[in-house]
């Protein structure tokens, strides 16, 4: 077969200084087009396109500070959602806000329907070379398709040769990165079958960019995006092999450090399917299953973001740890149907591109629709020596995902660089192809003040549809953060646009969430938890109790340290700070005996307590573990927790400006802190449903809250003057029932009323029984504990505990003088600090004991 | 347990036909009990013009529930799981195989040196031509299949050089190597088993354009014979040439592969042939026994 290439015509040189300059009249009026580039809003001759006018026209009401004012506000609305890209390895930490310019690119209906018919084309081209190499192989027998390029291809998965789905569709999900050359006409760039990313993001720009110009969005008639996530959902719905009304849908996720975890968890919550790890998953039976509280739940479609060759470490790579044991398996039974298929990221290779005019012609009977850039594969002796030839125009690229690596050139090659690159393809050719550069179109850009043109490239969506394709009506268009930069990558720091279709009909109104006529089956229980988000929710709410703990003991400390007062007052600080240094606040304390005596070393170890990042259990670290722990649930949960956790986050990291606080000021954080714990907690008790996930987030609250107060009032009673109205007093503060005990005591704090108030009251929700009888109310009704005819062992740890609390006598406190803790309340005190833990791991063992780790073992005889 | 299996030459007598009763054991025992545990064995004795393989029976204890397939290299694979928490696994593979490869068939085999370029053009070679996972290609490789294939024009006479040179070069030895050794390693160890003999003669071969694979089977020893190593599976090559198909080599043994050798699986490297290979869930280590007997139905029953 011979390698058809349409040549792509000759990029002309740009030079980004000869922008036309002249005086703008409004911010938009300034703009216009490089030399020699296509503009998508202009022609060459300054006039706007078509299908520009009504954007121009709406935008040019906006003045330059309203614009910026706009600009501004989708900037928040990203911070607020937590729009985020992993950048790995990014010392910044590892989330980046997602770059957005609130400028989006338009294109015409008439242009956009000539592009859908060639991406429907490709689609369909490359499922069928799919579905032949993964079947008979007759292109690499009849038509010429070099052995190379399936079996030098780490992507092609021996292990899934042979498993074709009935329906003979092994792509469901296609995107294809576009280009628009000088003259006016698309190219593809690359092709992504794998895992096919960022619809979530463009979805997520869709959602900012028509809030922060409505008028716009109104007068433009763009075509909405969600009817493609609903020909999504039903397509997949289809795959379902066993015949049920209500398939079980799952999103494998890598986890939270994947590039792309934000739009994984966007899109779950979006679509209404569970978000799941490998873990959560397991094969039995040749069936897929997913484990959750209450068992398990048969699994019938998986809709795939880890990389394929990482979904079964028993037949695919052995060192993964993120798929299914087994799933292979279960796909070569057909009870699971995964969507992209187990080993579709063969056709994405570059390589392919220059042979498929010849393959559309042999497998489908017409011409390819929508070029390639040109592409030359190395591996055949006439196109080598083309590219050898002429190395000075083209770009070498690598033709295998883990082939050979050519050495990376800033600006244009020299000579001998270029005799380097012709060594290496000349030495492995088929690991190599060559492409010519394209000059990719530019679009107005919204630069902080100024609109300038930058190059872009859209990313097009494709899902199967009946025995087609459906193309999403807008797509993800990159822009790369410098005019001229030929490389568009969200890892560099590039940034993205919202991409309009026009419509030149009525538009079509949906929302995902619309049933329509259908008939509802009433629920009052949501899809079953999967235990490891049990887990996460348990965490979160052991983590934000603690967090809120923390902030309580540090204030009380700093409210009543002050330097010149140490002296006499040290005694009474006591039991705070033995109760900080015990929870990890403070180290070293019981080492450094002159922290005492030394006020401003003492002030200083306070601060660290709250501001360090590097210390365990700072404030600091406890605000960047919850927001790591609502990661980890981010699909479950609403945007109003979410943004309440960030600002706990924002508030306890200092500005890098070097100022230095004040006692004073970190009182004032510490009350935010306090306040915005707060509307985490009554945002979870008001909005969240009293599920199985609230359930796990309160007896994690509950179980940290008994931790602390006991940890408290366990040092408190050490003390030698635990009867100190002033040390009685913290205590109250600490537990916050200082005006409680002003309302029924008109007296100085004593020993036993305060005891009786802060541990055996069950109506103060800040006592310790009141704690400990709602965890029992939550254990009454946890799915195992409902069906056993005995309670779990951690149950009945629990009871003990709880009967021995409210069988202890206070009044006897008041004449322990000194040896407080041999009294009822010290010794139930005690023996609580002492259970807890295990209550917490009987817990774990009962209810997410899932996390244990898989393991390859090769037996070899 | 590590492959061996080595014996003296010569193999005699030349040419017979055998009939082999096997039992082949392995048991897993584990730290504390684990679950979940996949298998995939590749432990059937295939039938093709050199041996026929009339029974074989594969148990499992814990008892386990077997689907068979064909994997890519045509290869039949039983898979296997157990799900509950177990300590101990035993598998237990049971065939009968009668042998007939008459080494005196490759008298006569050439095939110029050449034409070899033909091969990569064939789907069924392309495979045993490119590097693999346990198979690396590098210049070192390049470097010995020169020195090796100097003066030879004939593709089997260089096959039979490389098969003399690994013989000679490297030095039987289980302690040097695991499972887990590749080529290169090897290739500086300058010792190995049966496994590591066969991949350096792989990457020889694949170097200078013979297509080659790897075979993962048993060699059968009489009692009384020479002996290095103790009884247990085997591992050896074969090379493909146009008009003669894949023809079998032993490089552990300096011979062709006769009417002793037993052949269960192919592919292109240890990782697509290896005999079992499991997956479980549990912080347990493993420990694993190899129980093998080989009877001579024919001759020492």
């Amino acid at each position: 077969m011979t390698q058809a290439n349409a040549k792509s015509p000759a990029a002309p040189k740009v030079d980004p200084a000869t922008t036309v300059e002249a005086p703008p009249e409004t911010w938009l009026a300034g703009y216009r087009p490089l030399r020699g580039v296509f503009d998508e809003a202009m022609t060459a001759d300054g006039e706007e396109r078509a299908a520009y006018r009504s954007l121009f026209r709406e935008l040019n009401e906006l003045d330059t500070s309203e614009m910026r004012r706009r600009a501004e506000t989708a900037q928040r609305i990203i911070h607020e959602q937590g729009i985020t890209y992993n950048v790995y390895g990014d010392p910044r930490g590892m989330e980046r806000p997602w770059g957005l310019d609130p400028l989006p690119f338009v294109i015409a209906a008439e242009e956009w329907r000539r592009l859908e018919a060639g991406l429907i084309q490709r689609a369909q081209l490359l499922n069928r070379i799919l579905a032949d190499c993964y079947g008979d192989q007759l292109l690499i027998r009849n038509s010429g398709l070099p052995p190379a390029l399936v079996f030098a291809q780490p992507d092609f998965l021996r292990p899934c040769h042979g498993i074709t789905p009935s329906d003979g569709r092994l792509l469901h999900f296609y995107a294809a990165d576009l280009g628009r050359s000088p003259d006016g006409r698309w190219w593809v760039i690359s092709d992504r079958t794998q895992i096919p990313t960022g619809s979530g993001y463009a979805l997520a720009n869709r959602l900012v960019t028509s809030r922060v110009l409505p008028e716009a969005f109104r007068a433009c008639q763009v075509q909405r995006l969600a009817p493609y996530f609903r020909e999504l959902r039903s397509t997949l719905a289809a795959l379902s092999p066993r015949r049920v009304e209500d398939p079980r849908v799952v999103l494998l996720t890598p986890g939270p450090y994947n590039e792309t975890y934000f739009e994984q968890a966007w899109l779950a919550r979006y679509l209404g399917y569970s978000l799941v790890e490998g873990q959560d998953l397991t094969v039995r039976d040749d069936r897929v299953w997913l484990k959750t509280l209450s068992g398990l739940e048969p699994v019938d479609v998986i809709l795939r973001r880890v990389d394929d060759d990482w979904c079964d470490p028993l037949e695919l790579r052995n060192d993964s740890s993120l798929g299914v044991p087994g799933l292979v398996e279960a796909l070569r039974a057909g009870n699971v149907a995964v969507a992209n298929s187990l080993g579709t990221g063969l056709v994405q290779s570059p390589a392919l591109m220059a042979f498929l005019p010849g393959l559309c012609r042999d497998l489908l009977g017409e011409e390819l629709k929508l070029p390639s850039v040109a592409t030359w594969w190395c591996g055949q002796p006439g196109e080598l020596a083309h590219v050898l030839d002429h190395l000075d125009r083209l770009v070498v690229r690598p033709a295998l995902r883990s082939g050979p690596r050519l050495p990376e050139f800033a600006g244009k090659p020299t000579e001998a660089q270029r005799d380097q690159v012709r060594r290496l393809v000349a030495f492995q050719p088929h690991a190599f192809i060559a492409q010519e550069r394209v000059e990719l179109a530019t679009a107005p850009s919204w630069d902080g003040g100024r609109v300038v043109p930058h190059p872009v490239a859209v990313r097009c969506y494709l899902v199967a549809s009946g025995d087609s394709y459906r193309v999403m009506p807008g797509g993800l268009t990159r822009v790369t953060p410098e005019p001229g930069a030929r490389f568009i990558s969200m890892q560099l720091g590039g940034s993205s646009k919202d991409t309009w279709v026009l419509a030149d009909g009525p538009i079509e109104e949906v929302s995902l969430l619309q049933a329509g006529a259908q008939s509802v089956e009433l629920r009052r229980v949501g899809n079953n938890l999967p235990s490891r988000l049990a887990d996460n929710y348990y965490w979160l709410g052991r983590y934000c109790e603690r967090a809120d703990a923390t902030a309580r003991l540090l204030r009380a400390t700093l409210v009543r340290f002050s330097p010149e007062s140490t002296g006499s007052s040290a005694p009474l600080l006591d039991p705070l700070l033995s109760a900080l240094s015990a929870q990890g606040q403070l180290e070293g304390l019981a080492e450094r005996p002159d922290l005492r005596a030394n006020p401003e070393a003492l002030e200083a170890e306070l601060l660290a307590a709250i501001f360090s990042p590097d210390r365990r259990g700072s404030l600091r670290h406890l605000a960047g573990q919850l927001q790591h722990l609502a990661t980890l649930v981010r699909d479950r949960t609403s945007n109003d927790l979410w943004r309440v956790l960030s600002t706990i986050d924002d508030r306890v990291t200092i500005p890098a400006t070097g100022k230095v606080i004040l006692a004073g000021d970190a009182v004032g954080v510490l009350n935010q802190t306090i306040l915005g714990l707060a509307s985490f907690h009554g945002m979870a008790r008001e909005n969240m449903t009293r599920a199985q996930g609230w359930r796990f987030l309160d007896m994690g609250v509950r179980i940290e809250r008994c931790i602390y107060l006991s940890t408290f009032l366990d040092c408190a009673l050490r003390s030698a003057e635990a009867d100190n109205p002033s040390v009685l007093e913290s205590v109250l503060d600490v537990a916050d029932s200082t005006i409680t005990y002003r309302s029924r005591y008109n007296l100085l704090p004593n020993i036993a009323a305060v005891y009786d108030l802060v541990v055996l009251d069950d109506t103060n929700p800040r006592s310790l029984l009141f704690q400990l009888n709602q965890l029992v109310k939550h254990f009454e009704r946890l799915p195992r504990e409902k069906q056993s005819a005995l309670p779990s062992p951690a149950y009945r740890c629990l009871i003990e505990c709880s009967t021995r609390v409210r069988l202890a006598d206070p009044r006897p406190l008041a004449g322990m003088g000194g040896r407080w803790r041999e009294s009822e309340i010290g010794v139930a005190i005690e023996q609580t600090l002492r259970d807890l833990p295990r209550l917490s791991d009987a817990i774990a063992v009962s209810y997410f004991a899932h996390s244990t780790t898989s393991r390859t073992g090769e037996g070899v005889a | 347990m590590r492959s061996s299996g080595r014996v003296r030459q010569p193999l005699l007598p030349l040419g017979g036909i055998m009939r082999l009763n096997i039992v082949h054991r392995t048991r897993y025992r584990y730290s504390s009990p684990v679950s979940e545990n996949f298998n995939e064995v590749r432990l059937q004795p295939v039938s093709d013009d050199g041996q026929e393989c009339h029974h074989y029976e594969l148990k499992t204890s814990p008892v386990a529930s077997l689907r068979r397939y064909h994997d890519f290299h045509l290869n039949l694979v039983d898979h296997f799981y157990i799900g509950e928490p177990h300590e101990s696994l035993e598998i237990e593979a049971r065939s009968v195989v009668t042998t007939l490869r008459d080494p005196r068939r490759l008298e006569g085999v050439s095939f110029p040196r050449s034409r070899l370029g033909e091969c990569l053009r064939l789907e069924r070679c392309y495979d045993f031509l490119q590097r693999s996972e346990y198979v690396a290609q590098d210049v070192e490789v390049w470097r010995m299949a020169q020195d090796v294939g100097m003066g030879h024009d004939d593709a089997w006479g260089l096959a039979l050089a490389m098969l003399h040179h690994v013989y000679r070069e490297f030095t039987y030895d289980p302690a040097a190597t695991t499972v887990h050794t590749r080529l290169l390693e090897v290739l500086a160890l300058k010792r190995g088993v049966c496994q590591d003999f066969a991949h350096i003669m792989i990457g020889l071969c694949r170097i200078s354009g013979i297509p080659a694979r790897y075979v993962s089977g048993y060699l059968y020893v009489k009692p009384g014979e020479n002996l290095r190593g103790e009884l247990a599976s085997h591992a050896w090559v074969e090379v493909y040439l146009p008009g003669h198909g894949w023809l079998g080599l032993d490089p552990t043994n300096n011979c062709p592969v006769d009417q002793h050798h037993v052949k269960m699986a192919v592919g292109r490297d240890y990782a697509d042939a290896a005999p079992i290979r499991g997956n479980f869930k549990g912080r347990a280590s493993q420990q694993m026994t190899v129980d093998l007997k080989i009877v001579r139905e024919d001759l020492d029953a």
